[in-house]
């Protein structure tokens, strides 16, 4: 449960640019959540924040030039109340700046995602 | 009204996805039944393979109520009503 009371779900996406195939799924999965009425977060981590920096939703997509962009994922589960999250040192590996990213990324820390993790019904990590 | 079939129900809207894939169906869904008040039916048309399996877990988690999932052909025809 978290703080509202509502059943949890938190996604850890660890995938960046590397293999933009993985980029989608953690977006449509928490979308899917939070249109369940349940509370869908998603913490990016590792490689994970290249995806949230600015630019680069537009430019990849999980097929490619085929298909919808990142954009279109993000913006539809962002849309559907999905959080994402951050935290500093995963920027430093990325030589990221919590300004270089879209907006909308909430920046939390170990001890925040920890706390997250224990009280969410299911973490599931890709 | 309970003992009629389905489909003398009138649904209160009607939401046409078909051709739309995960989570698409879902998330119209929810959304449109935001929209509507306790009791109302909404009708859904959907072309996703998965859209059984998912109205059975999206009613189950959300408390609303799922009347029927009817297949012609490729398309599913879902009646859920609100609680």
């Amino acid at each position: 449960m978290s703080d509202n009371g509502q059943e949890a779900v938190l996604y850890v996406m660890t995938h960046g640019l590397e293999s933009p195939e993985r980029c989608a799924t953690p977006f449509f999965l928490a979308a899917s959540a939070a249109a369940m009425d349940v509370d869908a977060g998603i913490y990016f981590t590792m490689n994970g924040p290249q995806l949230l920096k600015q630019g680069n939703p537009e430019k990849i997509g999980p097929k490619g030039e085929q298909g919808q962009k990142l954009r279109y994922f993000i913006d539809q589960a962002v849309d559907c109340g999905v959080k994402l999250y951050i935290c500093q040192p995963s920027l430093d590996l990325n030589d990221l700046k919590y300004e270089d990213l879209i907006e909308g990324v909430e920046m939390i820390g170990g001890a925040a995602f920890n706390d997250m993790a224990m009280e969410a019904s299911a973490v599931i990590s890709f | 009204m309970e003992d009629r079939p389905n489909g003398a129900l009138t649904p209160n809207e009607t939401l046409d996805v078909k051709g739309a894939a995960c989570p698409i169906p879902v998330v119209k869904t929810a959304k449109t039944m935001k929209t509507l008040s306790t009791g109302d039916v909404l009708e859904i048309f959907a072309t996703d393979p998965g859209v059984e399996p998912d109205m059975k877990a999206w009613t189950k988690q959300t408390g609303n109520e799922l009347l029927s999932i009817d297949r012609d052909g490729d398309v599913f025809r879902v009646l859920v009503r609100k609680s």
